[in-house]
């Protein structure tokens, strides 16, 4: 008598999708190639853009604000990227017969992407710092604030390009579609970071950690239990 | 036969809520020309604006409002329809709550247009130059009202673009409950960094008839758009079933 096929437990599981995403993309380097150059090119049109910029204030606040739209346009090719290679290797029918809930390939994805876009941003901010006299290190609680945005702008990001990336034109819906979602983090990022560099310190930018807090919490939670429901069938 | 009894009871719904909703559009139109003072003295409506530093008054522009209050109530709640739809869908795979869905997205459009170009025109007098534009200084409301209506526009292109009918439905639903998170966030922008949009209009409005025009226009075009919400409703179930015929 053949026995019952065991089920991995979910720490296994989650072990064993998040081994395979960074053994992917230690292979094909797609994501942290596609992203950080996307991230240079960013930082040089925004060089450019901020040269005839005179006031000192203005020109700090208009560069942290293009950093941040930098992230955002860097998450959305990582997250393009990513959900095209799984509809070519046909991820999504593999979904299947997987025997956990989809949402445990949502929550790796998600820390891949996440872990991913940090790796992203501290070449940026290196990159940054001398290129365009930001102000950086002066303000340790940015490392609050930036996994907290990235949070917030990836979690509706990986569910939405699941469902994005099947269709023709796919990359431009991803990029409709997850900034309307997204807005109320980058409001807290963008908020977050002015209080912080008007030296308002924590007690200024406690409201937008706040809302970031609220934001990166509820998407990751819509995530886990909408993501099984949109790729379904 | 049930069907058509289901179908006969939303048809009486959305004439009663439109005929509802007409009859006190008029009555709003009549009240807000022949009711609501024309002369207004200082003190009544005058209104501070930090932009300009000095009050100014509001003369008969506050009359905007009647149109701006209630397509702005009409859109939070198409915010909130677009949720229930969402969520009851993904609970029940029924194709109605998706009709809604898309229905309360259409009405959301119009709507939140509405709250747009009015209250564009308004902020142009009242803290703009005069120009058309003047008025629209990316404050956290106005900003947030805007993205809710690009949000609107994006279920809809979204579902377009969806190349079966489940992942059509799939999407419009997830998306619907992306969207419902969206509108407390444009009513709490009202907190963050508001310097021109006023706090509260009932404190702009404290003249009694303009008060009671306000509510009966808020009540007379919340029922009016709410029955573009079931027409569009019917139209969008007749559509499912010419595309389940079709597909039969």
């Amino acid at each position: 008598m053949a026995d019952a096929p065991v089920q991995p437990s979910f720490l296994r599981a989650v072990g064993a999708l998040f081994a395979r995403e960074l053994r992917v993309e230690l292979r094909t380097k797609s994501l942290l190639t596609s992203m950080g150059l996307f991230a240079l090119l960013c930082i040089v049109i925004v060089g450019l853009g901020v040269r005839g910029i005179t006031s000192n204030e203005t020109y700090d606040r208009f560069v942290l604000a293009m950093l941040w739209v930098c992230t955002m346009f860097a998450a959305v090719v990582g997250l393009n990227r990513a959900a095209g290679s799984d509809r070519r290797k046909d991820f999504f029918g593999a979904l299947l017969i997987l025997p956990h809930d989809p949402g445990v390939v949502y929550f790796v994805r998600l820390v891949s992407t996440l872990a991913f876009l940090l790796l992203t941003q501290a070449i940026m901010i290196v990159v940054a710092v001398p290129l365009l006299k930001l102000d950086f290190f002066d303000q340790p609680l940015m490392l609050l604030i930036i996994p907290l945005a990235d949070l917030g702008i990836l979690a509706p990001g990986v569910l939405l390009s699941s469902s994005t990336s099947r269709v023709r034109g796919g990359e431009a819906l991803l990029t409709i579609a997850l900034l309307p979602v997204a807005v109320p983090v980058f409001a807290g990022a963008t908020g977050a970071t002015e209080r912080l560099q008007g030296g308002g310190g924590f007690a200024g930018a406690q409201p937008y950690v706040l809302l970031l807090l609220v934001c990166g919490a509820m998407f990751t939670a819509l995530g886990l239990l909408l993501y099984g429901r949109l790729n379904e069938g | 036969m049930g069907t058509e009894t289901k179908s006969s009871n939303a048809w009486l719904v959305t004439t009663v809520l439109a005929a509802l909703g007409l009859i006190g559009a008029q009555a709003v139109l009549y009240m807000s020309y022949y009711y609501t003072p024309v002369q207004i003295s200082e003190g009544t409506l005058w209104v501070v604006t930090p932009d300009r530093g000095n009050p100014i008054n509001l003369y008969e522009s506050y009359r905007i409002f009647f149109i701006h209050l209630p397509a702005a109530y009409s859109t939070a709640l198409c915010c909130g329809i677009c949720l229930v739809g969402g969520v009851m869908w993904l609970l029940s795979k029924q194709p109605k709550w998706e009709a809604l869905t898309v229905a309360s997205a259409e009405v959301g459009l119009v709507t939140g247009a509405m709250v747009l170009l009015t209250g564009t025109l308004w902020a142009d007098y009242a803290w703009g130059s005069g120009r058309i534009g003047s008025g629209w200084n990316w404050e956290p409301r106005l900003t947030t009202m805007l993205i809710l209506w690009l949000a609107f526009a994006a279920l809809l292109v979204l579902r377009r673009s969806m190349d079966t009918p489940r992942q059509r439905s799939a999407m419009t639903a997830v998306y619907g409950i992306l969207l419902g998170p969206l509108y407390p966030l444009v009513s709490k922008a009202i907190e963050i960094g508001q310097t021109s949009h006023p706090r509260n209009f009932s404190d702009l409005l404290t003249a009694p008839e303009i008060a009671h025009t306000k509510n009966l226009a808020s009540i007379a075009l919340t029922l009016a758009l709410m029955a573009l919400v079931a027409l569009r409703f019917q139209w969008n179930r007749l559509g499912q079933q010419i595309e389940q015929e079709r597909a039969a």
